[in-house]
């Protein structure tokens, strides 16, 4: 590649690149980019398992409820 | 993702309602069909017209008010019921798939509910909002980014 097809083909880069402008974030983004990274999906508490369960236990025990439910849903 | 977030607000609150209503729609006709237990069409004018918009609109408060009343998504959630019970009950009587009794109340002319159970029902519902709001609901707002 000689200079000239390097100088066109910097053209053509630039051409299909357009400079992004002055946009500037307004702070450094990348340490809550790290905490969400390392952020760990928490496991659900105790007590909304043993709701769960409850509500399970519920429609097992008073299978009436269930349409009841669907209709306010 | 700043921009409109009442409106992905209102996605996100009406995504399960709306998810779970053609499940619904398909268990009235399969209902209707198969075991001649009437009239649950008219069960579904609730459901189908104003849950799902109510649930966006709820979600849609949500979003306002979080910042000033410090409420999680699923205590929000849990306070839904209390609004939809009575509305969805009324408009039941009205539709004639409710009849109140002298100790029972009748849904849809054949499930008898005892009074004694209203009361373990509303608070299941509770825990069933709170459940599906902190989970499923909070869920989406995470995704579209509301929360």
């Amino acid at each position: 590649m000689n200079a000239h097809e390097e100088d066109r083909m910097k053209q053509l880069l630039k051409q299909a690149m357009p400079p992004a402008g002055d946009a500037e974030l307004e702070r450094d983004r990348w340490p809550a980019m790290l905490q969400r990274l390392d952020a760990q999906p928490a496991s659900p508490p105790w007590f909304d398992w043993a709701l769960a369960g409850g509500l399970a236990v519920f429609a097992v025990v008073f299978p009436a409820s269930i349409p009841v439910f669907l209709y306010y849903l | 993702m700043n921009t409109h977030p009442y409106l992905r607000a209102f996605l996100a609150g009406a995504f399960v309602p709306t998810l779970i209503l053609p499940l619904l729609l398909l268990g009235s006709i399969l209902i209707r069909v198969e075991f001649q237990i009437g009239p649950v069409e008219r069960g579904l004018i609730f459901p189908m017209a104003l849950v799902p918009s109510l649930w966006a609109l709820w979600n849609m408060l949500w979003l306002y008010s979080h910042t000033r009343t410090h409420l999680t998504i699923g205590s929000h959630g849990a306070i839904l019921p209390l609004l939809l019970m009575p509305c969805g009950a009324v408009l039941a009587s009205c539709l004639g798939i409710l009849a109140v009794g002298a100790n029972e109340v009748v849904w849809f002319r054949s499930l008898h509910v005892s009074y004694a159970l209203v009361a373990p029902m509303f608070l299941a519902a509770l825990v069933a909002y709170y459940l599906a709001w902190k989970y499923v609901v909070g869920f989406l707002n995470r995704v579209l980014g509301i929360a």
